[in-house]
C-alpha cells in the first residue's frame, strides 16, 4: 500500500506553515518536527520505490484540485520519480541531521526554508507541466539562496548574490521559452507536447531552445558556471552536499523530461555540451587547491558526464537507465559524502586533509567516496562506466568513448592527488578532528550504501554474475578484525589464502599456464605473508589490502570474460596501491602508480570495448577476433597491461614506488604483482592471430619496447645508491626480458619469457626479502652505508650469492637456462639487434649484482653495525624455500623446461626443445643442465679440496689487516669502495640514464596544469562577468543550434 | 669412451694448457722487456713463482668468501677448458673435445663469468679498496667488450646456423679461405678488436693497473691463493685464445696448430699493448662502443641479409 505522493507536498507545506504558527514552541521542537516531516517525505517516496521494485505498482498521475491537466498541477509518480524523490528526500533527511545545529542556531525559519527547498525539488521531479516546473524551480532557487546565507561571511554572501543573479537570468529565459511554447502549442503539459509533437517551425525551435538552454545552464555547463562554483565553494559544506546530490539530480531530471519534446538533434547538442563540461570542468579542477571548490569542479564535471550520457541515449538502448542510475547514484553518494567530510575536516587546503588520518574511519570513508567517483569496483559507477563504454562501442561511437575516458582520467588526476595527499601529507601540526555524531552518521551511512549499491548494481550486469564474493567477504572480515595484533591476522590470512588456493587450483585443471601463475600469485602470497610475522605491531590496514591484491590477481586467472579481468585488475590495483604507499616517502610514487594504473585501465577498457564491438560478447575469446581497429585495440590492451610490467615508457612509477616499499611489500610488488601484467600480455598474445599483419607490427614494436626496457632498467640499476631502487630498476629490466621473449611469438621466445616469469619469482623473491630485511634492520637502503655484513649475516649472504648467480645467468644455476633460451630464440626469430641489446643488458646486470652483494656484504664492516645480527627466521625460512626451488631446477632444468615446453607447444608447436637423457637440443645448440652442474660441481670440489689441504693452517686475520699504501686503515667509511663506484661507466653511458620519459610526462603534466591555470582565470569572481558568460553562452548556443 | 679415460685425457689436456699458458705468458713478458730494452725474466720464472707461492709457510684468510674466490676462479678456468672443444679431429666425441657435448657457445660465454664473479667477491671480502676498484673497472670494461662480441657471435651463428663451437669449427675446415676471418670479415674484425678488451693488455689494462692499484682485484691474495690465481690466469688466457681461434681462425687440428694459433692471437693483444698507452675506463668503454660495435653491426647486417 503506497501513500499518495501529494502528501509529500502537503506535509512539507503544512509543517512549514505550522512552524510559522507554532514557532514559540522552541527551536529543538521545530527542528525535530522538521526532520520528522522530511523522514515522512522520504518514507512516502521510498514506499513507492519499494512498490515499483518489488510489487506490480503502476505509475500514477495526480491531478491537484480536481482538475485535469492543463488546468491543474499534474504530478506523475513513476519508477523514475519514485527513485529520484527517494534519493532527494533521503539526502535531505541526512543533510538536515547534519545541519541540525546550524539550523537550530539560525532559528526556525531555516528549517522552513529547508523543507520548502526539498519540497520544491520533489515537485520539480514529479511535475509534468512546464509552468509548474518553472514555478518550483523558482521556489527552490529562492530557498537555495536563503540557505546559502546559512553560512556567515563574505564568501557566502557573494555566492548567494551571484546565485540569485544567475537563477533570475535562467528563470527569465525559461519563462520566455514557456510563453513561446504555449503560444505555439496551446499547452504546457509535457505529455501533451510529446503527443502533439508540433514544435517544428522556427518559432517552435526557438521556444524549445530557450527552455532547453535555461535548463542546461541550470546544470552549470562549462564555461558559464562560475556562479555555480561559488555556490559550492561559498556555502556551508552541509548545504553544498545537498545541492550537489539533490538539486543537480532534480535539474538533470528536468532535462531528461524536456528531451521528450526537444527533438532528436538536441541529443547531439547535449552530448557536445556535456562533453565540454565534463572535460573542461575536470581540467580546471587539476589546479585547484581548495577542497570545497575542487568538489564543485568535480560536481559540475559529473553533471557534464550525465548530460553527455543523456545526449548519447540513442546509442545506449535499454541500458540507458542502468547507466544513468549507476553514475548518478555514485555521484550522489560520493559527492554528498565528500562535502559532509569537508564540513568535518574544516580545512580548505587539500593538503591539510591529511588531518583525516587522525580518524581512520573517516579516512576509509574518504577513500571510498574518491574511488566511487572515479569508478573503481565494487562501486556502482564502475559497472555503469563499463556498460556505457561497451554500449557506445557496439554503436561504433569511438570518439565519445575516448572523450569519456579522457575526461575520467583527468578527473582522476586531481581526485587521486587529493587522496594521496590526505594519505601521506604531514599532519602533525594540524588540529584533532572533533567528531559529532550527527555529522558523522550521514557520511557513514552513505559510505555503507556505496558498497551495498555496488553489489546491487553488479547483479544487473550479466558479465558480473560469476564474481565470487566469498573472498571479498573474507577481506571485509579481515578489515573488521583489524584491531587484532598482526600475527593473528597474518595467521588467518595465510589460512584463508591457502584454502582459496586449494579451492581455485582444481578449477584450473589442465591449464598449466594459469596454474603456474596461481602458484606465483598465491604461493607468493603465502611466502610473503609468512615473512610478515616479523611485524610486532598491528599493521593497521595492511592485511585487507594485501588480500585484495591477491584476490584481484587470482580473479585474473579465474576470469571467464573481459569484465572479470578488469574487475580483478582494478581490485589488485587498489590493493597494491595501498601497500606501496605505506613507504615513508612514497607519496609521489604511489600517486604516479595510481595514475598509470588508471590510464592503463581505461586503455584496456577501450580495447575490450572494441573486442565487444567486434563480437557482441565479452568472453575472453572475444579477444581472438577483433575486427574493429584491431591494431589499435590490441595495442591499447597491451599498453594497459604494460603499465604493470613497467615497460619502458610507462615505467617511471616503479623505481620510486618499489624503492620506498617495505621488505615483504617489495617482494609482493615486484616478484608477484608485476607478473599480473605478464599474464595479461600472455592472454592477449594467445588470442592474437599470429599470421596477421597487425600482429607482426605490434610484436615488432613490443619486442623493441622489451629490449629497451631491459637496457634502460639494467643500466639505471647500476647507478643506484639505494639497494631497493637498484632492485626496482632491475625489475624493469627483467620484465623487459619477459616482454621481449613473449613478443617473439615463437616457441623458444615464449619459453624464455615464461622461464623468466618463474625464475624471476624465485631469485627476485630471495633478493627482495633479504635486501628488504636488511634495509629494514639497518634503517637505510643506502648501500654505501653498509658493508662487511657477511660476517654478521652469513646465511643472508649465501642466499644473495645464489640469487645473483642465478639472475646473472651463470652456469650451473638455473638462470643460465634463460640466457640459453634467449640466444636460441633470437637466432631463430632473426631479431638480432634487439636481441643483442637484451643480451647486453644481461651483461650490464653483472655490474649491479656485484655492486649489490659487494657493497652490502663485502668490503669493510662499519662500526655502527658491529652488533648487527642475522635476519630473523621469518625472512630466512621463505628465502631458503625459494632457494630450494632454484637449486632443484638448477640440477634438473628439464623438470621446469619440459612441462613449460609441452604447454607452449599447444600454442607454438614449431621449434620445440628435444629432451633426451637430460640433454636439451634446439636447432642450434644443446644444453645438458644436469651434467654441466655435475662437471662444474666436481671441478669446484676438487679445487676446493686441494686448497683446503694446501691452506689448512690458514689463520683468520682482522678487518684492517690489509696492505694499503703503506698505511693501516682504521676507518671503514674511507676504505669501503662503494659510493658512485661505476663512475667510469657513467661517464661513458650517462646518455642512457637521461630520464626522457619522466621529463616527457612532467612536461605533459605541467602543460595540463598551465592550461588549467590559464583557463580558470575566466572565473574572476565577478558577478557581472558571470552573467556575461551566461548571456554569451546562450548567444553562442543559439547561433550554433538555431543558426543566424 | 670410458668416462675415466676421458677424465684422464682431460686432465692431461689441462696440464698442457696450464703449462703452455705459463710459457706463453713469460714469453710475452720477455718480448715486452726486450722492447723496453731490458733482458726480462728467465723462461722458468712462472714455475718458480708457482713453487714459491705453494711453499709460503704462513697463510691467512679474511673469511670464507675470500677463501672461495680462488676456488671459483680456478674452477672457472678448468670448466672453460672442459666445455671447450680443443682439437678438431672430425669426431665430435674425440679425445680433445673434452666435455663440450654438454653445451654450446652460450655456455662458454656465460661460464666465463663464473670465475670472474667468484674472484670479484672473494677479493671483496678482503676489504681492500683496490680490489673493489679493480672489479668495478673490470666489470665496466667487460660489459663494453661484450656488446660487440655478442653481436659478432650472432653474426657467426647466423652464418653457420648453429651455436655449437664444434660445428662452427667443422664448417671452417678445408683451407684458410673457409675461416670466418675471410668468410665473415666484419664480424671477425669486431671479435679481433673486442678481444683486446678480453685479454686486458694496454690500452685496456686499467683493471689491474699494475702501477696504480697494484694488481687490482687480487691485491689481498698471497701464497697458495695467488698460486691458484696465477694458474687460473694462465689457463684462461689460453682458453680465450682458443675460443677466438675456434670462432674465427678455423680451430686447430693438432696441439701444435693450437699452440701456434693461440700464441699469435694472444700476441696480437700484447703487440697492441706495447704500442699504445693506457685508456681511462670511460675512454676504453667509448672505444668499444665505437669501433668494434660499429664493425660488428655491419657484420651482423651482412650476415643476416
Amino acid at each position: 500500500m503506497v501513500i499518495d505522493p501529494i502528501y509529500i507536498v502537503a506535509a512539507a507545506l503544512g509543517v512549514s506553515f505550522l512552524i510559522g504558527i507554532l514557532g514559540s514552541l522552541g527551536k529543538t521542537f521545530t527542528a525535530v518536527l522538521s526532520l520528522i516531516t522530511i523522514a515522512f517525505m522520504t518514507f512516502v517516496s521510498a514506499g513507492w520505490l519499494y512498490a515499483f521494485q518489488f510489487g506490480n505498482q503502476l505509475e500514477q498521475v495526480i491531478s491537484t484540485a480536481g482538475f485535469n491537466a492543463p488546468f491543474s498541477i499534474s504530478l506523475l509518480m513513476g519508477q523514475n520519480e519514485a527513485f529520484l524523490t527517494t534519493i532527494v528526500n533521503f539526502v535531505g533527511l541526512l543533510g538536515g541531521i547534519y545541519l541540525f545545529n546550524d539550523f537550530v542556531k539560525k532559528g526556525r525559519n531555516a528549517f522552513v526554508v529547508y523543507i520548502v527547498f526539498l519540497m520544491g525539488l520533489n515537485v520539480v521531479i514529479m511535475s509534468r507541466d512546464l509552468f509548474n516546473i518553472f514555478v518550483f524551480i523558482e521556489i527552490t532557487s529562492i530557498a537555495t539562496a536563503g540557505l546559502i546565507l546559512l553560512q556567515d561571511g563574505h564568501r557566502a554572501i557573494g555566492a548567494g548574490f551571484k546565485y540569485m543573479l544567475a537563477t533570475s537570468v535562467i528563470s527569465s529565459i525559461f519563462l520566455i521559452g514557456i510563453i513561446f511554447i504555449y503560444y505555439y502549442t496551446g499547452t504546457l503539459s509535457i505529455d501533451e507536447l510529446v503527443a502533439n509533437n508540433n514544435l517544428l517551425g522556427i518559432g517552435g525551435l526557438t521556444a524549445i531552445f530557450l527552455v532547453m538552454v535555461a535548463t542546461i545552464i541550470e546544470m552549470k555547463p562549462f564555461p558559464a558556471n562560475g556562479w555555480g562554483l561559488d555556490v559550492y565553494d561559498g556555502s556551508h559544506p552541509g548545504l553544498s552536499a545537498v545541492i550537489s546530490a539533490a538539486s543537480t539530480t532534480a535539474s538533470f531530471y528536468v532535462l531528461y523530461k524536456l528531451m521528450g519534446i526537444a527533438g532528436q538533434e538536441w541529443y547531439y547538442y547535449l552530448s557536445v555540451l556535456g562533453a565540454l563540461t565534463f572535460i573542461g570542468s575536470n581540467l580546471l579542477g587539476i589546479k585547484q587547491k581548495n577542497a570545497q571548490r575542487l568538489l564543485g569542479y568535480s560536481s559540475i564535471g559529473q553533471m557534464g558526464l550525465l548530460m553527455l550520457i543523456l545526449g548519447l541515449r540513442p546509442f545506449l538502448n535499454d541500458k540507458f537507465l542502468f547507466i544513468v542510475a549507476s553514475i548518478l547514484i555514485s555521484h550522489y553518494l560520493a559527492k554528498a559524502g565528500l562535502f559532509w567530510l569537508a564540513g568535518i575536516v574544516k580545512e580548505r587546503d587539500i593538503n591539510n586533509w591529511s588531518k583525516l588520518r587522525k580518524s581512520p574511519i573517516l579516512m576509509v570513508l574518504f577513500g571510498t567516496f574518491i574511488f566511487t567517483l572515479i569508478g573503481f569496483p565494487p562501486f556502482p559507477s564502475f559497472f555503469g562506466k563499463w556498460e556505457l563504454i561497451m554500449q557506445l562501442a557496439s554503436a561504433q561511437q569511438f570518439n565519445w568513448m575516448a572523450i569519456i575516458l579522457i575526461g575520467s582520467f583527468i578527473e582522476g588526476i586531481y581526485l587521486f592527488n587529493w587522496f594521496s595527499n590526505a594519505l601521506k601529507h604531514d599532519n602533525s601540526k594540524l588540529s584533532e578532528i572533533k567528531i559529532q555524531w550527527h555529522k558523522f552518521a550521514p557520511p557513514v551511512i552513505f559510505g555503507l550504501l556505496t558498497y551495498a549499491l555496488g553489489y546491487f548494481f553488479s547483479t544487473y550486469l550479466e558479465v558480473a554474475s560469476a564474481i565470487n564474493y566469498i573472498p571479498l567477504l573474507f577481506i571485509v572480515f579481515i578489515a573488521l578484525i583489524d584491531f587484532t595484533p598482526a600475527w593473528v591476522k597474518n595467521t588467518i590470512s595465510i589460512i584463508g589464502v591457502s584454502i582459496y588456493g586449494l579451492y581455485v587450483f582444481p578449477t584450473l585443471e589442465g591449464d598449466l599456464l594459469r596454474q603456474i601463475f596461481l602458484g606465483i600469485f598465491l604461493g607468493g602470497a603465502v611466502i610473503t605473508l609468512f615473512s610478515g610475522y616479523y611485524n610486532k605491531g598491528k599493521r593497521v590496514g595492511f592485511y585487507p589490502m594485501a588480500l585484495a591484491m591477491f584476490v584481484g590477481l587470482t580473479m585474473l586467472l579465474t576470469a571467464t570474460n573481459l569484465f572479470e579481468i578488469l574487475y580483478g585488475w582494478e581490485l589488485m590495483t587498489v590493493g597494491s596501491y595501498f601497500l606501496l604507499i605505506r613507504g615513508k616517502k612514497s607519496l609521489p610514487h604511489g600517486y604516479s602508480y595510481l595514475m598509470y594504473s588508471l590510464g592503463g585501465t581505461y586503455l584496456m577498457m577501450f580495447g575490450f570495448a572494441l573486442a565487444f564491438a567486434s563480437n557482441g560478447y565479452l568472453d575472453i575469446s572475444a579477444l581472438s577476433n577483433i575486427t574493429v581497429y584491431p591494431t589499435l585495440a590490441y595495442s591499447l590492451i597491451l599498453l594497459g597491461f604494460m603499465t604493470k610490467t613497467a615497460s619502458f615508457g610507462v615505467h617511471t612509477w616503479l623505481p620510486g614506488a618499489h624503492g620506498e616499499a617495505v621488505a615483504d611489500i617489495h617482494f609482493m610488488a615486484s616478484a608477484i604483482l608485476l607478473k599480473a601484467g605478464v599474464f595479461g600480455i600472455i592472454i592477449v598474445l594467445l588470442n592474437m592471430d599470429p599470421n596477421a599483419d597487425y600482429t607482426t607490427n605490434i610484436m615488432y614494436v613490443l619486442g623493441w619496447i622489451g629490449a629497451i626496457s631491459a637496457l634502460v632498467g639494467n643500466t639505471q640499476a647500476v647507478f643506484q645508491e639505494s639497494a631497493k631502487k637498484l632492485l626496482a630498476w632491475s625489475s624493469i629490466g627483467q620484465l623487459g626480458y619477459i616482454v621481449f621473449g613473449l613478443a617473439m611469438m615463437s616457441h623458444l621466445g615464449w619459453m624464455a619469457g615464461l622461464f623468466y616469469t618463474v625464475t624471476h619469482f624465485f631469485y627476485k623473491g630471495v633478493l627482495f626479502l633479504i635486501i628488504g630485511g636488511i634495509a629494514l634492520k639497518l634503517g637505510t637502503p643506502l648501500m654505501y652505508k653498509m658493508g662487511g655484513l657477511i660476517k654478521k649475516m652469513p646465511l643472508s649472504f649465501i642466499a644473495v650469492l645464489i640469487a645473483i648467480i642465478t639472475l646473472a645467468g651463470i652456469p650451473p644455476l638455473i638462470g643460465f637456462g634463460g640466457k640459453w633460451l634467449f640466444y636460441n630464440a633470437i637466432l631463430e626469430k632473426g631479431w638480432y639487434l634487439q636481441g643483442a641489446l637484451v643480451m647486453f643488458s644481461g651483461v650490464i646486470a653483472f655490474m649491479y649484482l656485484w655492486r649489490l652483494i659487494h657493497t652490502i656484504f663485502l668490503g669493510q664492516l662499519k662500526d655502527n653495525h658491529r652488533n648487527v645480527t642475522e635476519l630473523s627466521a621469518w625472512f630466512l625460512i621463505p628465502v631458503y624455500l625459494l632457494l630450494a626451488g632454484i637449486m632443484v631446477t638448477s640440477v634438473k632444468p628439464e623438470w621446469l623446461l619440459e612441462p613449460l615446453g609441452n604447454m607452449i607447444a599447444q600454442y607454438f608447436p614449431d621449434g620445440q626443445i628435444l629432451w633426451t637423457d637430460g640433454v636439451g637440443y634446439t636447432e642450434y645448440g644443446k644444453w645438458a643442465g644436469t651434467n654441466v652442474a655435475i662437471i662444474i660441481g666436481g671441478a669446484f670440489m676438487f679445487v676446493l679440496g686441494w686448497l683446503l689441504i694446501a691452506t689448512r693452517k690458514a689463520h683468520k686475520i682482522g678487518q684492517f689487516d690489509i696492505t694499503y699504501a703503506g698505511e693501516r686503515p682504521e676507518r671503514p667509511e674511507t676504505t669501503h669502495v662503494a659510493y658512485n663506484v661505476f663512475e667510469g661507466l657513467y661517464k661513458a653511458m650517462w646518455i642512457i640514464t637521461i630520464p626522457l620519459i619522466e621529463t616527457l610526462w612532467t612536461r605533459i603534466n605541467n602543460m595540463l596544469r598551465d592550461i588549467a591555470g590559464f583557463t580558470r582565470r575566466i572565473y574572476s569572481g565577478n558577478g557581472q562577468a558571470y552573467m556575461l558568460h551566461i548571456v554569451l553562452f546562450i548567444l553562442v548556443s543559439y547561433l550554433v543550434i538555431i543558426g543566424g | 669412451m670410458e668416462i675415466y679415460t676421458k677424465l684422464a685425457y682431460s686432465f692431461l689436456g689441462l696440464m698442457i694448457v696450464l703449462n703452455w699458458g705459463l710459457l706463453m705468458g713469460v714469453t710475452m713478458r720477455k718480448i715486452g722487456a726486450r722492447m723496453a730494452g731490458r733482458y726480462g725474466v728467465p723462461f722458468y720464472q712462472p714455475w718458480m713463482n708457482l713453487l714459491k707461492a705453494a711453499s709460503v709457510r704462513t697463510t691467512i684468510t679474511h673469511g670464507y668468501m675470500y677463501y672461495l674466490g680462488p676456488v671459483f676462479r680456478l674452477t672457472g678456468a678448468v670448466g672453460l677448458f672442459l666445455f671447450m672443444p680443443m682439437i678438431f679431429t672430425g669426431d665430435p666425441d674425440g679425445i680433445w673435445t673434452n666435455f663440450s657435448f654438454q653445451g654450446d657457445l652460450v655456455l662458454i660465454l656465460y661460464f666465463q663469468v663464473f670465475g670472474m664473479l667468484g674472484m670479484a667477491l672473494g677479493a671483496g671480502e678482503g676489504g681492500h679498496p683496490y680490489s673493489a676498484m679493480g672489479v668495478a673497472r673490470g666489470l665496466s670494461q667487460h660489459a663494453a667488450v661484450e656488446l660487440p662480441m655478442i653481436i659478432a657471435i650472432f653474426a657467426i651463428a647466423i652464418q653457420f646456423n648453429t651455436f655449437s663451437i664444434y660445428e662452427i669449427v667443422e664448417a671452417q675446415q678445408g683451407g684458410f679461405q673457409n675461416w670466418v676471418i675471410f668468410t665473415n670479415p666484419f664480424a671477425a674484425v669486431a671479435v679481433i678488436l673486442a678481444m683486446l678488451g678480453a685479454f686486458r693488455h694496454a690500452p685496456f689494462n686499467l683493471v689491474k693497473a699494475p702501477n696504480e692499484i697494484l694488481i687490482g682485484p687480487p691485491t689481498e691474495y698471497e701464497g697458495t691463493y695467488l698460486g691458484f690465481l696465477m694458474s687460473a690466469g694462465s689457463i684462461i688466457h689460453v682458453m680465450e685464445a682458443v675460443l677466438f681461434m675456434n670462432l674465427i681462425f678455423g680451430g686447430a687440428g693438432s696441439w701444435i696448430e693450437l699452440i701456434i694459433k693461440s700464441f699469435l692471437i694472444y700476441f696480437w693483444s700484447v703487440f697492441v699493448g706495447m704500442v699504445f698507452p693506457r685508456f681511462k675506463i670511460e675512454q676504453s668503454i667509448s672505444w668499444f662502443f665505437k669501433w668494434p660495435l660499429g664493425i660488428a653491426i655491419i657484420g651482423l647486417l651482412m650476415a643476416s641479409l
